[in-house]
């Protein structure tokens, strides 16, 4: 048994593995209760490390009781996961009947040849790896290839160069409609009205949104940036990624959360006034940077 | 947000939410859904954000971002409301001008979507064709809902189904009501829904009930599960709930597709909101009854589909099938009795209860009630989600709501089912879209995929994608699934690599057989369907692979090569000119093209590039390499003499003869020159003064300037002796010929009796042929127009006549008639433009009807207008006269130009069989008539076609000749043409096709128009040169390996 399971560890992750022993351990109890856990964990461990190690494996197979051999099972049967670290873009190119129709073939071919390394594959520098993939589902676009999570539409091999190009330099996706998009906000407390701005410190070039927060061990400040769709937020909370926030406003002290849950991470947001009607809302977990502009309320 | 605690507070709700609703208020709707937002949506909506904040009007412009609408090629758009406007392809920056429009009451008219095909704009968006023909029942409430507030949905007769299901104390009224509905499975087996409920509501288990919704949407190409989940996930939560009451389930899943992680968030968001008010959970709405439903989210396995696999994979585990029965009614999840049912088959429960049944089960056909989705996706102009009634036709869908094709390239087929299904071919476009009419045709529904197929898709490639698709996704259980799979597919890769062989295809066909016979569960069961589908309907396409070794779609790489070359009827390697001329090697490139064509000059100005219209670049949106352009900057630099004929190796017992080839066009010199290079002895008979045929009398000197045509025909004579004025059936007999010693003949007297319009009085003064009117021109400098001219025809000799006319004195004016539209017209693109700058008018959608003369000279001609009406069977819309759009045209000549066919009445007396269309009987691959010794090629063959057609038809039958007098087989075995030459590609890696094309340069027009100097320039070496560049060098997948091979090897 030892001997076997040694050669199919081997098998499994010829690099060193780099995941840390606690995030294993979290993502496996945060999904533990999942109709299908087994491959909720998996997944969850794929998502926050792009693949699976030999370590992660037998960690999944201890915690949950479930024989190695089925864990491993389980990660070679589906598509989805990879038992190898994957490149620092992952290109997956999308082999859709549509797709397929309209040449999606010869567009693999042409990232495969571009690369150097076959669908599957990731070049030898870590840079990129090449996925293919069923269907997206974004069938009307076809050949569609999705770069670090961009999709990009009706691909040809004319662009794959350009398109590997500009991953390399992360500006797939990139897109820039100019002054027609470029939104600050002004945000007032939807109780006390007061203003929220803080023009002594300055994010973005504009005023800052400044707030009182209360985290674990510490009470001070949580800052954001009123540029819409910028991400620029700070605070002197100390806490790690994923501790949720409460926030107030700094002058009625009132708790601006309203209701609503973060699309990203479920948890409860903070509601602030823009204009007369519309809500500005930003999740306060540390590290997820969920947020919406209501103008529907 | 208070619990909803029974029916009434639900409906005291809805109408508190309807009431604070202003009907009128303006309002952007914006798509989000995954197609639009890759498309940019996002940006749209952040500048409707910014404009509304900054301008302060967010109490009088309302906006929404919703789901799916279903038009997909169409986005980003948006859609203003109460207007019912849509906006088309919208940027960010148009934005703030629609709002602005949207309060005015007024609309921008050039964003306002433009049906492509007709030109017309639509203001009214229910208006527009795609959406006309549909019934939205499913996906009709996307646009109403942002999928993100359940107050919208409510609002929206979200939930109403539920209330009123409730109202019945008896659930079995409500497992009756859907049974009434006539509902059956929309995942594609099409099982009745009803009795599926009924079997789990029948069930007395301790074990609690399960109910599943199946959203592990697997099918390539179908992706309307994603839209509905996306778009309204609320009305799967409210058929669940339904489902339940009337089962008695108290536990849900959706098992949902890892892959759709908008459509997994807006469903988490929905399941919440629900449980916040009460609609999931414990006593929903008062009614005594339980039920919450949990996500679960697939890995990616398309046998996850199967309802047996899936619940194991629901469970954790590794998704095989296993053996049915026991159904999951019996034993499901967990071991629990458990009812699983597709994403848009909840979504139509709702619809049931809101409508009834009875109204319900009024829509669509008696067994097959209700509306369908089907993603409409491939060849296709109008792409998207579109929901019909079942029972509609497949044509209807591909025509009308779909727009045909994109591209003017002939639709082929349908493919619907997915991996599971089958290709039905156009001439079937008249089935009705029902359960059985799809499995009759060797098909099935499946979840509603429709990848339309046109002429450039190949059906072994189809069989084998698919193939390749259920080879990875098979999960292995079965031997002959396992096996079965991956053999047909070895088998449909030796096909499409040029292995194959006529047994290879009954192989296939027996195994398809077997492996639908013996494998345990639907994916192994309908695994055969892509190969048994396409051989029933596509075998001649095997057959082409096998025997010819020719993918006629242009998809085989192994059997295409480069398609510049393969698409040349020389085999041409234009890739490899098109290389050296980059590099500046000159003369190796013209060596290159002088090697497969002994007229180069000419084709360089009148090939019509079968070369560039099979270019990759051209076939992803892209402008093709101007590979004659680039052919005309070679030529005009490089002296011919450089080029020496391959030196052919006599074989010792080698028998040379005497052939006589009657014509000396372009097919009768290629073959000539090609048998005297074997060796042969040949002499050209030619009916006219002087050798050349069309080439001289029909292609006008501004086009072929007569010193480079002159240049390459002198070339060819040395080789060969010609007799002009001797002309077939009247200088001379065959019998003759082969008496005088000739071993073989070669028929290429072309193509030269001109077709008549069929109206009286066409024998006036006046009315001429084009060829007459060239021929006298281009022989003899004799005008045969004056006045006023006009031409009726579209194709290269009408617009050759035309821009003729123009430049003769004593022409007035010249007008151009074609019955159809500019992008029907057959002449070259360029060539028409270039016509319309010298002067010459067009008319379209007109046809002539009647002649009007005056004492035997023609004074006028009366047209009638057409519209295009239906697709006829070349894909085209079809000319209809509109009645009474008569009009007259004072004309002095009317040049026809609608046409030509062989003169050769005489050859059946020669013991030359014609049909009986009055075509010559032969070979097409050799040119052997049933004359034994006797051969033909070229126009007389083929009827009227192009110089290179015509030179490649005479090396045909030179080879074929040849083997004829060495008493040889006269057919080759036929070889797949790859590159095989390496040259390296430019600056490392390969090409630059983004660039835009080179641009054609054309003499001054005033120039052009006083004169009869060429036409067109040449590009300059920098242009030539960045030209080349733009090629993708589609030789290198196939060069590259065995160069790298070989340096490894040093």
């Amino acid at each position: 048994m030892a001997l076997r399971e040694l050669k199919m560890a081997e098998s499994i992750a010829p690099v060193a593995d780099t995941m840390e022993p606690q995030s294993i351990e979290r993502l496996i109890e945060e999904n533990a209760q999942a109709p299908a856990a087994l491959i909720a964990i998996l997944q969850a461990i794929q998502r926050e490390h792009g693949y699976l190690s030999a370590a992660a494996l037998r960690e999944v197979s201890r915690a949950t009781g479930r024989p190695l051999v089925d864990v491993y099972g389980v990660a070679t049967f589906y598509r989805a996961f990879s038992l190898h670290p994957r490149g620092k873009h992952v290109v997956s190119a999308c082999l859709g009947t549509a797709c397929h129709v309209r040449g999606a073939h010869a567009v693999v071919g042409e990232i495969e040849r571009q690369l150097g390394i076959r669908a599957g594959g990731t070049t030898e520098d870590r840079e990129f790896s090449l996925e293919t993939v069923n269907c997206l589902g974004a069938c009307a676009l076809g050949p569609v290839v999705v770069i670090d999570g961009h999709y990009v539409s009706k691909v040809g091999k004319e662009k794959v160069r350009p398109l590997l190009d500009d991953a390399r330099r992360g500006r797939v996706g990139g897109r820039n409609d100019g002054e027609a998009t470029s939104l600050s906000l002004v945000a007032h407390c939807s109780h006390c009205r007061a203003s929220l701005m803080d023009p002594d410190h300055p994010f973005d070039g504009l005023p800052s949104i400044r707030l009182a927060m209360k985290g674990p061990g510490a009470t001070g400040w949580w800052r954001i940036s009123s540029r819409y769709g910028s991400n620029k937020r700070e605070t002197n909370s100390t806490a790690p990624r994923g501790t949720v926030l409460s926030v107030y406003c700094t002058h009625c002290g009132e708790d601006l959360s309203d209701g609503w849950k973060c699309p990203a991470c479920r948890a409860p947001l903070v509601s602030l006034g823009v204009g007369e009607l519309a809500r500005l809302r930003v999740c306060p977990r540390l590290g997820c940077d969920g947020h919406m502009l209501d103008v529907a309320s | 947000m208070s619990k909803l605690s029974s029916p009434g507070d639900l409906s005291a709700l809805r109408r508190t939410l309807v009431a604070a609703r202003d009907p009128n208020k303006p309002g952007l709707v914006v798509c989000a859904g995954t197609a639009c937002q890759a498309s940019g949506s996002s940006q749209i909506v952040l500048a409707a954000k910014k404009h509304l904040l900054e301008r302060n009007l967010l109490k009088r412009v309302s906006l929404r971002v919703t789901g799916c609408h279903g038009f997909c090629e169409m986005g980003p758009f948006v859609l203003t409301q109460p207007q019912n406007a849509f906006y088309a392809q919208v940027k960010a920056g148009d934005v703030p001008r629609l709002i602005d429009a949207l309060l005015a009451g007024t609309y921008v008219e050039e964003l306002l979507y433009r049906d492509p095909s007709t030109g017309v704009r639509y203001r009214n968006r229910d208006e527009i064709p795609f959406f006309k023909q549909q019934q939205r029942a499913v996906l009709g409430s996307n646009e109403k809902i942002d999928p993100t507030r359940i107050w919208d949905c409510i609002a929206n007769d979200g939930y109403l189904g539920l209330e009123r299901a409730l109202g019945h104390v008896d659930r079995s009224w409500v497992v009756e009501e859907v049974k009434r509905s006539g509902l059956r499975g929309r995942g594609g087996a099409g099982f009745p829904t009803g009795r599926k409920w009924e079997l789990l509501a029948e069930r007395k288990d301790r074990a609690a009930k399960v109910l599943v919704c199946n959203a592990d949407e697997g099918d390539p190409g179908a992706y309307m599960d994603r839209s509905i989940l996306e778009g309204n996930p609320h009305s799967i939560i409210e058929g669940m709930l339904i489902g339940a009451y009337g089962t008695g389930a108290t536990q849900g899943f959706v098992y949902v597709r890892d892959e759709y992680p908008i459509a997994i968030r807006h469903l988490e968001i929905a399941l919440d909101q629900a449980r916040e008010v009460g609609l999931l959970g414990q006593d929903i709405l008062g009614a005594g009854f339980s039920f919450d439903i949990k996500v679960a989210k697939g890995a990616g396995a398309f046998v996850c589909g199967e309802e047996t696999a899936l619940i194991r994979s629901i469970e954790g585990k590794v998704g095989e099938p296993r053996q049915r029965p026991p159904f999951p009614v019996e034993r499901g999840v967990w071991g629990q009795p458990t009812a699983i049912n597709n994403v848009e088959t909840w979504a139509n429960v709702p619809i049931i209860f809101r409508l009834g049944a009875e109204a319900y089960a009024k829509v669509g056909t008696k067994n097959n009630a209700g509306t369908k989705v089907f993603s409409l996706v491939g060849k296709i102009k109008n792409t998207g989600l579109v929901e019909i009634p079942l029972g509609v036709s497949i044509g209807d869908v591909v025509m009308k709501i779909g727009g045909g094709s994109p591209s003017g390239a002939k639709i082929k087929a349908v493919q619907t089912g997915g991996p599971s299904g089958g290709c039905i071919p156009a001439s079937r476009f008249d089935l009705s879209i029902d359960y059985e009419s799809l499995g009759a045709a060797g098909s099935i529904m499946g979840s509603g995929g429709m990848i339309v197929m046109d002429e450039n898709t190949c059906m072994v490639d189809v069989a084998k994608y698919f193939m390749n698709f259920l080879r990875s996704e098979s999960c292995g259980k079965c031997l002959t699934c396992r096996k079965g799979t991956q053999r047909m597919h070895e088998i449909l890769e030796d096909i499409a690599s040029g292995k194959g062989t006529l047994a290879h295809i009954d192989l296939l066909e027996e195994l398809a057989q077997v492996v639908k016979d013996t494998t345990m569960c639907g994916l192994g069961q309908t695994a055969a369907n892509p190969v048994l589908s396409t051989l029933r309907y596509y075998r001649h396409e095997y057959e082409r692979h096998v025997v010819d070794k020719r993918c006629d779609a242009f998809v085989c790489e192994e059997l295409v090569g480069a398609p510049c070359q393969s698409a040349c009827p020389v085999g041409t390697e234009a890739w490899r000119y098109v290389a050296l001329l980059e590099q500046g090697k000159l003369e190796e490139a013209y060596k290159v093209i002088r090697a497969s064509n002994p007229f180069p000059s000419i084709c360089a100005r009148v090939c019509d590039r079968k070369c560039e219209q099979r270019c990759r670049l051209g076939a992803s949106g892209e402008k093709p390499v101007a590979v004659r352009a680039l052919k005309r900057f070679v030529v005009d630099r490089v002296d011919p003499s450089c080029y020496r004929p391959p030196v052919r190796l006599r074989v010792a017992d080698q028998k040379v003869a005497s052939v006589a080839v009657v014509g000396a066009g372009p097919a009768g010199l290629t073959a000539a020159n090609e048998l005297a290079l074997f060796g042969h002895r040949v002499t050209v008979f030619e009916a006219d003064d002087h050798p050349g045929g069309m080439l001289l009398s029909a292609i006008p000197p501004y086009r072929l300037p007569r010193d480079v045509l002159q240049k390459e025909i002198d070339a060819i004579l040395k080789n060969v002796e010609v007799k002009c004025g001797a002309r077939l059936g009247r200088d001379l007999t065959i019998d003759e010929l082969l008496a005088e010693g000739y071993q073989a003949v070669f028929l290429a007297m072309g193509a030269h009796r001109s077709a008549r319009l069929g109206l009286s009085g066409e024998d006036v003064a006046g009315v001429i042929s084009s060829l007459d009117f060239l021929r006298a021109f281009n022989l003899d400098r004799r005008v045969l127009a004056r006045g006023r001219v006009g031409i009726v025809g579209g194709g290269n000799s009408a617009v050759d006549a035309a821009r003729v006319a123009l430049r003769c004195d004593g022409v007035e004016s010249v007008t151009l008639l074609y019955r159809r539209t500019r992008q029907e017209m057959p002449a070259y693109a360029e060539e028409i433009e270039a016509a319309i700058e010298e002067g010459v008018q067009l008319q379209t959608l007109v046809s002539p009807v009647a002649l009007a003369s005056r004492e035997a000279k023609l004074t006028g001609v009366r047209c009638i207008k057409n519209t295009l009406g239906d697709f006829d069977g070349s894909g085209r819309r079809k000319p209809v006269p509109i009645a009474g759009s008569e009009f007259d045209l004072d004309l002095d000549t009317l040049i026809v130009a609608t046409g030509e066919t062989p003169d050769i009445d005489y050859l059946p007396d020669m013991a030359v069989p014609v049909d009986k269309a009055g075509r010559l009987v032969a070979d097409v691959a050799t040119g052997a008539t049933r004359r034994p010794g006797v051969f033909c090629g070229g126009d007389v063959l083929s009827g009227p076609n192009t110089v290179i057609d015509a030179i490649a038809a005479g090396q045909r039958a030179a080879r074929a000749i040849h083997r004829y007098v060495q008493g040889q087989d006269t057919r080759e075995v036929a070889e797949p043409r790859r590159p095989s030459v390496y040259v390296p590609a430019p600056g490392g890696n390969g090409a630059d096709g983004a660039m835009p094309r080179l641009h054609h340069r054309l003499q001054p027009l005033d120039v052009r128009k006083s004169s009869f100097v060429e036409a067109e320039l040449g590009p300059t070496e920098e242009e030539a040169r960045r030209e080349a560049r733009r090629c993708l060098r589609c030789d290198l997948k196939f060069t590259q390996p065995a160069q790298a091979a070989k340096e490894e090897q040093r």
